[in-house]
Formats: C-alpha cells, sequence, structure tokens
C-alpha cells in the first residue's frame, strides 16, 4: 500500500512539474479515531500532491511540553496542529510561525469569515488557520436517564435532583454526571460565570473579574454535587487510578451518564459506548437567575506551518488539501470537530459525513452566549491554580473561603506574567 | 614512542570525551548559570540574580510539600528496598535446585520495572477494584484506597521501587558469594549459629557493597520520576509529588526553566549533601579487605 501511494505520489510529482517533491513532517495530538482519519488523509494528499508525509502524533497529555520544546530547539514539524491559546505564547509578535498570507496563492482562505481569521491571526500575521471553534457542553446518557425514570435534566436543579434518584433506583455505582480534576474546575467556572455574568479573568484587563465572595460559592457546588450523589467523590476517582473518561469501563457501560466535554470529542466519548446507550450533546445547563448563558467557547485548534520549514509551500498544499480539498476533507472527515472552513462543512454536510448530532452540538456552541474566554484559562499556571486548590477542598483539608482566597493569589500570581 | 602513537588514546577516548562534554557538563553547567535567570525557553534568558533561590526558599509552599515529600519517599524506599534485596540475595545464596532460574527469575522486573507499560500496570492493579483489592476482600479485609488516601498513594509508590530489587540484588550475592567461606565453618565450629554468623561475619563482610549499594539507590530514589507520573500525577493533594516531577512541571508545563533549574540546584545539593554524609560515616561502619581496625 505504502508503496503504491509512494509511487503515486513520485508520479503525480513528475506530472505536476512546478510542484517540488518534498518530505514533510506533521505532527498532532488526539484520540485513535484521529490518528487513524490523519493518517489517512495524509496519504491521500500526499500522493495528489506529490510529497511525503511523516507523521507524528501523541495522545493530548504531554503534546505541549513536547511541541513548546521542539519549536524552542528548531526541530518541530512542517506542519503543526496547535491549540489555540498556545498561539500567544509560540509566536506573541506574529513571527514564531510562518505566515499563512503570504501562502494565500495556494491556500484558499476564502473558506474562512473574517472573525476566524482574525482569531488565527497574532499581530495581523496569519499563524493559525481554525480547524473547528469548539466549547464545553453537557453530554448525557439518555438511556440511563431513562432507565432512573428521568428526562435529562435543563437546570442544576434537575441536575442535583437526580442524583439521589440514581442511587435508590439504579444503586450507588450509579451517577448522573461526572466531575473530577480540570472538569471539576470548569464545572466551577460555568457555574459561576452564569451566577455572576463574568469570565472568571476579564480579556480586557487581564484581571481577576470575579470576587472573593463569588468564587467561594462557585467552590462550594462541587460540594453540593457530591453531597447528593451527583458525581463521584474526588478520592474516588483518584482511587480508581484517574482513568479518562473515554477509557473508563463506567462510562461505557452507562454507570457514569453525564459528563461536560468539548463537543468536538464526539467520536472520543462515544466510540466507547456499549451496545444500547445513546448519548446527547444537551447544551448548557441554566440556573435560576443567571445573567448569562456562559458557554465556555473557544477556537479549538489551528493549523500553523512552521517558520523553519524550508518546504512552505509544499506544507501550505498539504494544509489545503487537509482543510479545503475534495480528497483531504473527506478522508480527515470530522474527527476534529464540524470543521471551521466552509468548502469543507458543505462537503461533509452534503457527503452527510457529520453526524445530526454533532452537527446539533456544534450549533448549540455557536448560538450560545457567554463572555469571552481569557487565553490564560487554558494556561497550566491557572488551571494547577483552580485544580489544586479544588483538590484541597474536596478532600476536606480546606474549606471553599480559603480555597478561593488561595484561588485568587495564585491565578494573580500568574496573571502577572502577561500584564 | 613516535608522535602518532603518542596520541592514539586521545583518539579512543574521544567518542566519550566529547559525548561528556557536549551532554553532561554542559547542560550541568549551563543549568547552573539558568537557575539565575527568567528564561521562558522561546525568549533569551534574563539575569535576574538570586530571585529563583529566594522564591524557592521564602515563600514556595509547593517546594515544601514536594521536598518533603521526597525525603519521606527516600527515606524509606532506600532501606526497605536495600533489606529486601539483601534478603532475597542470602536465600538465593543457598544451594538450592533450580538456584538460577530463581536467580534470573527475581532479576525480571528491575529489567520490567522503570517501563511506563509497568507504572500502568501498576495503576490497575492497585485501583480500588484492581487486583490488590480483590485478593484483600477475597481473604477477608476491606478493601484499601491505594492512589486515593494520600497516606497510601507515596506508599504505592514505594512498593514500585522495592519491586524493582533485581539490580541490588544481583550486587549483594555477588557480595555474599566471595565471602570466605572458612569463616563460617570457623564461626559454626565455635557454635555461633546461622543468625549470629549472618551479623558478625555476612554483614561487616559485605559493608563495602551495602556502602556502595546505598549510595546508588539513594540517588535513583532521589530522582524517580516514571512511577508518580503515570500511576498518580503526583496527587492526591501532592502526597507523592516529588521534586523531579516539579521540576517537569516548571519546566515544561510552566516553561520557567530558571526557576526548575533552581530546584534542580537544589536537588542536586541534597543529594550531594548526603552522599558526604555517608561518606563521613562509612569510615565508622564500612570495612574494607586488610582493614587494620579490630
Amino acid at each position: 500500500m505504502k508503496k503504491t501511494v509512494l509511487t503515486a505520489a513520485l508520479a503525480a510529482s513528475t506530472i505536476a512539474g512546478a510542484a517540488q517533491a518534498a518530505e514533510l513532517r506533521m505532527s498532532w495530538w488526539g484520540g485513535n479515531s484521529r490518528h487513524e482519519a490523519t493518517q489517512a488523509a495524509l496519504e491521500v494528499c500526499g500522493a495528489k500532491h506529490g510529497h511525503v508525509i511523516k507523521p507524528e502524533f501523541t495522545g493530548w497529555s504531554g503534546h505541549y511540553e513536547k511541541l513548546t520544546t521542539q519549536i524552542a530547539g528548531g526541530t518541530e514539524a512542517d506542519i503543526m496542529q496547535v491549540n489555540w491559546p498556545w498561539l500567544s505564547i509560540y509566536s506573541a509578535d506574529g513571527t514564531g510561525l510562518a505566515d499563512l498570507n503570504t501562502l494565500s496563492d495556494i491556500i484558499d482562505l476564502s473558506s474562512w469569515d473574517a472573525d476566524q481569521i482574525e482569531a488565527g491571526s497574532m499581530v495581523g500575521k496569519l499563524n493559525g488557520l481554525p480547524i473547528s471553534t469548539t466549547g464545553r457542553l453537557f453530554v448525557f446518557n439518555k438511556s440511563t436517564y431513562a432507565k432512573a425514570g428521568l428526562e435529562v435534566p435543563n437546570t442544576w436543579d434537575e441536575l442535583v435532583a437526580a442524583g439521589p434518584v440514581f442511587r435508590e433506583k439504579l444503586g450507588e455505582d450509579y451517577y448522573p454526571f461526572e466531575a473530577a480534576k480540570l472538569d471539576a474546575a470548569l464545572v466551577m467556572v460555568i457555574y459561576g460565570t452564569q451566577k455572576t455574568g463574568k469570565a472568571l479573568i476579564d480579556p480586557e484587563t487581564n484581571e481577576l473579574a470575579w470576587t472573593k465572595e463569588e468564587l467561594t460559592d462557585a467552590v462550594s457546588f462541587y460540594k453540593t454535587l457530591v453531597d447528593n450523589h451527583v458525581i463521584i467523590p474526588w478520592p474516588d476517582v483518584a482511587a480508581a487510578g484517574n482513568i479518562k473518561l473515554h477509557e473508563n469501563p463506567n462510562w461505557a457501560s452507562g454507570k457514569i451518564a453525564g459528563t461536560y466535554q468539548w463537543d468536538s470529542t464526539y467520536f472520543k466519548i462515544t466510540g466507547p459506548l456499549e451496545e444500547g446507550q445513546e448519548v446527547v450533546y444537551h447544551g448548557l445547563l441554566s440556573q435560576d437567575g443567571q445573567k448569562t448563558p456562559g458557554i465556555y467557547r473557544k477556537a479549538s485548534m489551528v493549523f500553523s506551518i512552521s517558520e523553519n520549514s524550508p518546504h512552505k509551500e509544499a506544507a501550505a498544499q498539504i494544509v489545503n488539501c487537509l482543510l479545503n480539498e475534495e480528497e483531504g476533507v473527506a478522508a480527515l472527515g470530522s474527527t476534529r470537530g464540524v470543521p471551521a472552513s466552509k468548502a469543507a462543512r458543505e462537503q461533509l454536510l452534503a457527503a452527510d459525513a457529520i453526524k445530526a448530532v454533532q452537527i446539533e452540538a456544534q450549533a448549540k456552541v455557536i448560538s450560545a452566549e457567554g463572555p469571552a474566554i481569557h487565553p490564560m484559562m487554558e494556561f497550566p499556571t491557572v488551571r494547577s491554580a483552580l485544580e489544586d486548590n479544588l483538590e484541597l477542598f474536596a478532600y476536606g483539608e480546606i474549606d471553599a473561603e480559603t480555597a478561593a482566597d488561595d484561588m485568587i493569589y495564585a491565578i494573580n500570581e500568574a496573571l502577572e506574567d502577561v500584564k | 614512542m613516535g608522535g602518532e602513537s603518542k596520541y592514539v588514546g586521545l583518539w579512543y577516548v574521544a567518542p566519550y570525551v566529547i559525548g561528556l562534554v557536549l551532554f553532561i557538563a554542559f547542560p550541568f553547567l549551563a543549568s547552573f548559570y539558568l537557575s539565575f535567570t527568567d528564561y521562558d525557553l522561546l525568549s533569551s534568558p534574563e539575569w535576574v540574580g538570586t530571585k529563583n533561590y529566594e522564591k524557592l526558599f521564602t515563600r514556595d509552599r509547593t517546594f515544601d510539600k514536594s521536598l518533603k515529600v521526597t525525603l519521606i519517599y527516600v527515606f524509606t524506599t532506600v532501606p526497605l528496598k536495600l533489606a529486601f534485596a539483601l534478603f532475597i540475595a542470602v536465600v538465593l545464596n543457598y544451594r538450592l535446585k533450580a538456584i538460577n532460574l530463581f536467580r534470573t527469575a527475581y532479576y525480571v522486573p528491575s529489567i520490567l520495572g522503570g517501563s511506563i507499560a509497568i507504572a500502568v500496570l501498576w495503576r490497575y492493579i492497585f485501583a480500588d477494584t484492581g487486583l490488590v483489592n480483590m485478593a484483600i476482600t477475597a481473604l477477608g479485609g476491606e478493601p484499601i484506597n491505594w492512589f486515593g488516601d494520600p497516606e497510601n498513594a507515596l506508599f504505592t509508590i514505594t512498593l514500585l521501587r522495592c519491586w524493582q530489587f533485581g539490580s541490588a540484588m544481583v550486587i549483594f550475592l555477588a557480595a555474599l558469594q566471595s565471602v570466605d567461606k572458612s569463616l563460617y565453618e570457623a564461626a559454626a565450629i565455635d557454635g555461633a549459629g546461622p543468625w549470629r554468623i549472618f551479623r558478625s561475619i555476612t554483614l561487616p563482610l559485605i559493608t563495602p557493597v551495602i556502602f556502595f549499594n546505598l549510595i546508588m539507590q539513594t540517588v535513583q530514589a532521589f530522582q524517580e520520576f516514571n512511577g508518580p507520573y503515570i500511576i498518580t500525577e503526583g496527587g492526591p493533594l501532592k502526597s507523592t509529588y516529588l521534586l523531579p516531577l516539579y521540576i517537569y512541571d516548571e519546566a515544561f508545563k510552566s516553561f520557567d526553566m530558571g526557576y526548575a533549574s533552581a530546584i534542580a540546584w537544589v536537588l542536586f545539593a541534597i543529594i550531594m549533601v548526603l552522599t558526604l554524609i555517608a561518606f563521613w560515616s562509612s569510615k565508622k561502619w564500612v570495612y574494607y579487605a586488610g582493614d587494620k581496625r579490630s
């Protein structure tokens, strides 16, 4: 197979004449479905444009560390999947990554609207092409809820009320929701955002926008969820070995019946479900008197080209193929969420290659309102400030007020670096 | 000796020397310089004097916690592992049937032990519904929260390291086999029992090897990374957050290379001081062949 592709690639490059055959590298993170689809897409795009592309893929964990180290050492791949907030680290002045505007004769930029191009630009230089827009949504296992005699919840109150029902009707090991570590921290964030109407960190001022009381209230909500058998307590999640949701047999079997996830993770989290388990991307839970639905939305990821690449044109051909051309788009499918590229979206919709549930989920992400997310919310310093203190609270080591105090201290310290 | 042959030795050692300078000496010295800088990897280092060290010793609670956990880990793991390795070595020193098979079998964990796959396996074995808890409940006991309870999590990591006792065991075994048999015969004739023989003959004669293993295992324990990184991710409540994990997080998650270098140098200083103490104390308890002490 590989030989055939290579032969085809060489033949294509000879015919094309203008295209210089290049050996490229492309790196990304993801789950198995994304790895398989991307490798298939690279084979067809490589064959079409006469290049050979070596894939370099990992899981999410550790990818940021690896990519940053590569960029610092100038050994990064020619084409990279980059998390949107990382653009400000790798290319604060726009010169750290290739400016894709200079390759616009190869990449058809008309597939993206102005806002999307702006999201991928640093100081006017287009450093990354948005692959999709993503947001956190509540996902529920409809089958398990039906087994408990419940509809999937629309409000936090309904979710909290589902806990005792699950325990009584289905057993101690059934939970209507799950949240530990980062997921728990982000549940706390959306709960507080809805209540206050403010993002935790204000992108305009680079300052913490919540008061101590508001943060304390959001932290306390975690306890409400645990006390009502809504989520598995943090120590029990740790006892099980901190298994990721998509690897957790209790999620696959429906014993864990809800989660708060990126809409782009559809294949990853639905893939392992056992037969008969139906999950729905349900939008956002609401609360009485909320000031905003509080969607946590961002450009999920972008494709960037290395500034050090000696084959920028060839890399641009591959990027365009993956995001705009029929062969690449078909092979890639929606393994990175519903595509931001208009050409890809229309093709996949026409081919029925995007599932209805994905389109609905994407529509919920796009239509929901919420304050803009500060890029620092994605940084390890801020995340560990939230996670570490919430963990202490979850273990009963500190009270909610102290947790809020310590979060404020740690986040402010992290924000000092960007001021 | 001709001019050509005079320098030929240099050519032989050149690959090692070049490797040493490029990959050990230079990074070693560079990290010392970086520990006095603010360096985010993507831009040039900026000299900040002793700021990193001041922060480390005056207002970094994570460092305090991590240092405490590391010291507890080292001071429990090293004695446990050495005692266990010595015990197994003594057993394997007996002339039993198929002894070579046993010696090989006991060494296997050391070949596998440091790998990521074993760390993942450990996570499943000690999970709340894992093999160990299944065995405990089958025997009528209560399941133990190995990873979720901060009191137990570090012990689980300690067990993983102790399980990799093979290399220390092999060295002990070699030392045990080199003990002069006539000493045992003489002691037996004088009426000494097995424990007395072990305490008064075997132990003193293998003290140089105990000392060697002590130093090596201490250094290795201070550098433990894979186990806590894969199994517990440093948690819960940072109860397994050893200093190498903290260095890694500061260096490759926060990209504060200067601060990470400062922590690394503090770790180096601790290892150095403990090694010097061990060397100093060795005069009192390590006996070498030809030693005139009585």
